[in-house]
């Protein structure tokens, strides 16, 4: 049986030859969808709100005319189920499916294109037929490195999430493989939820979430308790944990936009200790966090007169500084090299304006980022603060084998200060470190010019292709 | 020079011995064969290249003759037969690879002048020489064409109707035939793809492809102005493009709307950003490819995903990004129902940063029509969130703008939401409790009794507006006493303040408008009395230095003008009290 005997038909009958084969799948039984199974699926095995499904479809008008159709593009059709990025029929119908599972679903205007219809191909107040089969389907994936995983058990309400300062209660339930280590209810700040125990992973998810949502989530080691573990639960090093989170409520931390100034002064400093306590206790991740909130309120400042103006660069260089340590120690030195630049373009706009004469001249001698360079000398006369500016940087150049530029670095921070031992030694490693990566070098092209002499009379002049 | 002789020694030495040949002799071919182009002997150096007797050398050597062959095709029209021919021969003698590498290093090289020129006469025979390339396609296909993009990039991008006709510098011509070069790369992966497992190589093409049309929906596309209407070349080649993507199986919702978690790929982001962004323009707005899209999502979520790319476009102040930006805004809104984007929406961090961009758009972009659009398109976004949504935006308006026009506006369409709930179904957040903090927002002066009037008038008046109104609506507005009493306090306290003010301006202005009339009198008995001008140059840098640069007549309109604003404040006041007066009357 195929949706072609049906069609082309009016809506009642339409409604009545579905009602009789089928069942009612929406929620409030008011006969909006309508599904009738075409092939069963494997029993049990249905997708969960907010997984990536993969279906193939076509949909249909009552006359039986075709106006979409994935099977046409060769190419299945992919979204988040029971998220609103579809028509509601669809969410409401592959929500009931099972994998591999198809099926006809007749849809009412309400749970379709509605009153408008869709320009072209749908006409007002039209209802629809979507032949739909369920390929596939997996939890949601929430970071770009796959370290957490969402299937949501509970749908909550409305779009909004908790953002980094909310307060949240919520229900937890931790388990590695089948034991259940944690249960409890417990209310956190997002951001630093570290605090009660609670695992990178679900204060992430966080602001994923919405209010009355209950999901499970699955963590990677990294965003559950790393390499250390979690000794009171007895989870040991590097385990995948899963987590039942219920979000019962949340307060949304201010926008920046609906703090003044003063306010955003007042919490600041109390953040930026937040920050350097995870600092001590080693949870970078935690303590970006806590830096980034502060940049994020005031990096758009100035302030009213010089005092207030100063407060704030000091606040958002300090906290560019500890980001760029940050990311020194989780090895993402890009991002530590960025931070370092934009130390020292906050502190050029007053550096620059109290020596117009030597901006021109330290612009030519800048190398990588001339902003940078030029207010990483300039400070060099004023701020101790950016000796540890110059020294980080070095630090990170020195891991990504840029030799001569983090030389130049600590070069520079023994002019600040001679006494800087730390910076000594790194200088007598970056010698040693160049040295050694001159003489791989040399080996490589040496090997690379006894190559290329053998091939030169067999013409391979476009090897770097390959 | 060398005499004939000598020039057939050493071609013999060539033919019999072409497995020593330096560096001397490639250069000396090369040498002997441009003399031959430019001393008009084309017809002789074909002849060389075909020669049976010569493969040997042309095999080895030939490639050096591609620059000076195209270099004569793009000068001199008479010789295009030959020296097409003699490109053709070359292409089947050589091997490919260092024809492929020859082609590169003179696309490299281009002269600036002829970028289109030379770029039309090779790409015919690029097409050939790639597909003759067994190894390494992908990498070559690739290398040809982000070479031919950044060639393409430095020809500016035609701005009206009759340059794009023109096509001086024949950017869109290259454009087509660019498209019609990778036709036949791309049927080729359709077929592997329709008939077994794409090989890596392919997948490798694929990737290739793809870099080629993000960079050129950023360049030449997203500067490009293009019209449903009048089909022209660079609009073709637009479909093209949107052509070309599903044919790579790259799927137009993945590219749009699902980016942000898909692998890193080998483009910077800003790249993609951007390009995704000019996606979304051709096929929302443009609607090219728009039969092919998916027909199933819900407005709501388009919008949402839009908003991303609308806040890129905005984000740019080039006329061609904020034109894209702002008809890519109204078309995602249009679909959206009146009333129905709920308050949660403006959590998201691009519905907050787009409408910000909006307002930049508004009160900074020099070019009238954008703003005059991006002002429909700001209330076309007011009028789609509901009523909770809208008292956030508007707080959130009042509170950042810091702009007595815009400021004006929300106070304006406060205004009428209020109005609109007094006559149909009353919501708390414009007719009850709600309303205060956001009166409190409209009732307020900057700088309180210092408040520069005149710069701030747009808001003010408009608050005095709604003032009025809502002490009209008494009966309504009495229904909750606290409300009511409340509403006093917030207006009572504002009048104060404003009273104030207006006297201080009036006061200031006045005065100044006195000095004026005293210099001018002066002014006039001074040019009675001297006729040289020395102390009324003194006399006229004393004044206030943001007026000094007009004329006194200017001067004193301005004066004028603003006191008659003052005026008009006040007696929006007055009114204001007479209402508060009479309401009082009918309730005694």
């Amino acid at each position: 049986m195929t949706t072609d005997q049906f069609l082309p038909m009016d809506d009642k009958s339409a409604t009545a030859v579905f009602a009789a084969n089928g069942i009612d799948v929406t929620p409030r039984k008011d006969q909006g969808v309508f599904k009738v199974v075409r092939r069963q699926g494997l029993d049990g095995d249905r997708p969960m709100i907010g997984d990536k499904v993969t279906v193939h479809y076509t949909g249909k008008l009552l006359t039986g005319k075709k106006f979409d159709c994935s099977w046409e593009r060769k190419e299945p059709f992919c979204f988040n189920v029971g998220k609103g990025q579809v028509l509601k029929a669809w969410d409401i119908g592959v929500l009931s499916m099972q994998r591999g599972e198809v099926c006809s679903l007749l849809c009412k205007p309400d749970y379709a294109y509605g009153p408008t219809g869709n320009p072209d191909k749908i006409p007002p107040n039209s209802s629809v037929v979507f032949e739909m089969e369920l390929l596939n389907f997996e939890g949601e994936i929430l970071t770009a490195d796959g370290g957490i995983m969402r299937r949501i058990k509970v749908k909550g309400e409305g779009y909004s999430n908790p953002n980094d300062g909310a307060t949240v209660d919520v229900h937890l339930e931790g388990r590695c493989g089948d034991r259940l280590f944690d249960c409890r209810d417990v209310s956190f700040i997002v951001g630093q939820g570290e605090d009660k125990g609670i695992p990178l992973g679900v204060d992430r998810a966080m602001d994923k979430m919405q209010r009355g949502e209950c999901c499970l989530l699955y963590l990677k080691p990294k965003y559950g308790f790393g390499n250390e573990g979690k000794p009171e639960y007895k989870v040991g090093p590097d385990k995948e944990i899963v987590y039942e989170v219920t979000l019962k409520n949340f307060k949304r931390a201010k926008e920046s936009w609906e703090m003044d100034l003063n306010e955003k002064l007042d919490l600041v400093s109390g953040v930026k200790t937040k920050g350097n306590q995870y600092f001590k206790a080693g949870r970078h991740h935690q303590a970006v966090i806590q830096y980034q909130r502060i940049i994020s309120w005031l990096e758009l400042e100035c302030g009213t007169g010089m005092e207030q103006h100063k407060k704030i660069q000091d606040y958002v260089s300090t906290a560019h500084l500890n980001l760029a340590l940050c990311f020194l120690r989780l090895k993402e030195f890009s991002q530590a090299v960025d931070n370092c630049n934009k130390v020292s373009c906050v502190t050029l706009m007053t550096s620059a304006r109290l020596h117009p004469s030597g901006y021109v001249h330290l612009l030519l001698h800048a190398n990588v980022s001339p902003c940078a360079c030029v207010c990483l000398c300039k400070v060099i006369e004023h701020d101790e603060s950016n000796e540890k500016a110059l020294y980080r940087r070095g630090e990170a150049r020195l891991l990504r084998n840029e030799y001569s530029l983090a030389m130049a670095d600590f070069q520079k921070v023994l002019e600040v200060n001679p006494f800087n031992r730390a910076a000594r030694a790194q200088l007598s490693s970056c010698q040693s470190k160049m040295k050694e990566h001159q003489e791989q070098e040399k080996k490589i092209y040496a090997n690379m010019f006894q190559k290329f002499a053998e091939r030169d009379s067999k013409v391979c002049k476009l090897s770097f292709l390959g | 020079m060398m005499n004939e002789d000598k020039v057939h020694e050493i071609i013999q030495r060539w033919r019999e011995t072409p497995e020593d040949l330096k560096p001397e002799d490639y250069q000396q071919f090369r040498d002997v064969g441009a003399a031959c182009l430019s001393g008009d002997d084309g017809q002789q150096l074909l002849k060389f290249i075909q020669d049976e007797k010569n493969q040997g050398i042309v095999k080895s050597m030939g490639c050096g003759l591609l620059a000076p062959l195209v270099d004569e095709l793009v000068r001199n029209k008479k010789s295009h037969d030959h020296c097409q021919t003699a490109i053709t021969q070359l292409t089947k003698t050589c091997s490919s690879r260092t024809l492929l590498e020859s082609f590169l290093e003179l696309i490299e090289d281009l002269d600036p002048g002829a970028i289109s020129e030379t770029i039309l006469v090779l790409l015919p025979h690029l097409q050939i020489v790639l597909l003759q390339l067994d190894e390494n396609r992908a990498a070559g296909v690739g290398l040809v064409l982000s070479a031919l993009h950044k060639q393409l990039s430095r020809l500016p991008v035609p701005y009206t109707q009759q340059q794009e006709e023109a096509d001086e510098h024949g950017l869109c011509r290259s454009c087509v035939a660019l498209a019609t070069f990778t036709r036949p790369f791309i049927d080729g992966v359709k077929k592997k793809d329709e008939n077994c497992n794409p090989t890596p190589e392919d997948e490798k093409l694929k990737a290739e492809i793809l870099k080629f049309c993000m960079l050129s929906l950023k360049e030449p596309l997203l500067e490009a102005e293009l019209n449903q209407d009048r089909k022209s070349t660079l609009w073709l080649f637009a479909v093209e493009i949107m052509v070309i993507l599903p044919a790579i199986k790259e799927s137009l919702p993945g590219l749009l709307f699902f980016s942000s978690l898909r692998k890193s790929t080998s483009m910077d982001t800003d790249l993609s950003k951007e390009s995704a962004a000019c996606l979304a323009y051709l096929l929302f707005v443009q609607l090219i490819a728009m039969d092919t899209f998916p027909a199933v999502f819900s407005p709501v979520f388009i919008l949402q995903c839009n908003m991303e790319h609308i806040n890129q476009l905005l984000s740019r102040k080039k006329e061609s990004h904020l034109l894209k930006g702002l008809a890519l805004f109204a078309k995602s809104l249009e679909k959206v129902e009146d009333n129905s984007l709920p308050v949660g929406l403006l959590d998201l961090e691009s519905f907050y940063s787009a409408p910000q961009n909006l307002r930049q758009v508004l009160t900074n972009c020099p070019i009238q029509h954008l703003r005059e659009s991006g002002l429909k398109v700001f209330q076309l976004f007011i009028n789609k969130l509901d009523a909770e949504a809208k008292h956030k935006f508007f707080r959130c308006m009042l509170k950042t703008s810091h702009h007595a026009g815009v400021e004006g506006y929300i106070v304006n369409n406060i205004r009428s939401q209020i109005q609109s709930s007094i006559k149909g179904e009353a919501n708390k957040w414009f007719l009850g409790m709600e309303l205060l903090p956001l009166l409190e927002l409209v009732l307020s002066l900057p700088r309180a009794a210092e408040t520069d009037l005149l710069t701030n008038m747009d808001k003010i008046m408009e608050s005095l507006n709604l003032l009025r109104c809502l002490l009209m609506k008494d009966k309504e507005m009495k229904s909750d006493a606290d409300i009511w009493e409340e509403l006093c306090r917030i207006k009572d306290e504002y009048l104060k303040v404003l009273r104030v003010c207006i006297s201080m301006s009036r006061a200031y202005y006045s005065a100044e408008m006195k000095v004026l009339k005293e210099e001018q009198k002066l002014r006039v008995k001074e040019a009675k009395d001297h006729a040289r001008s020395t102390r009324l140059l003194k006399t006229i840098t004393v004044k206030n230095d943001k007026v000094t640069h007009m004329s006194p007549e200017v001067q004193f309109q301005v004066l004028q003008s603003a006191l008659v604003t003052f005026d008009l404040m006040e007696s929006l006041v007055v009114r204001i009290d007479e209402i508060t007066e009479e309401t009082q009357g009918k309730t005694h």
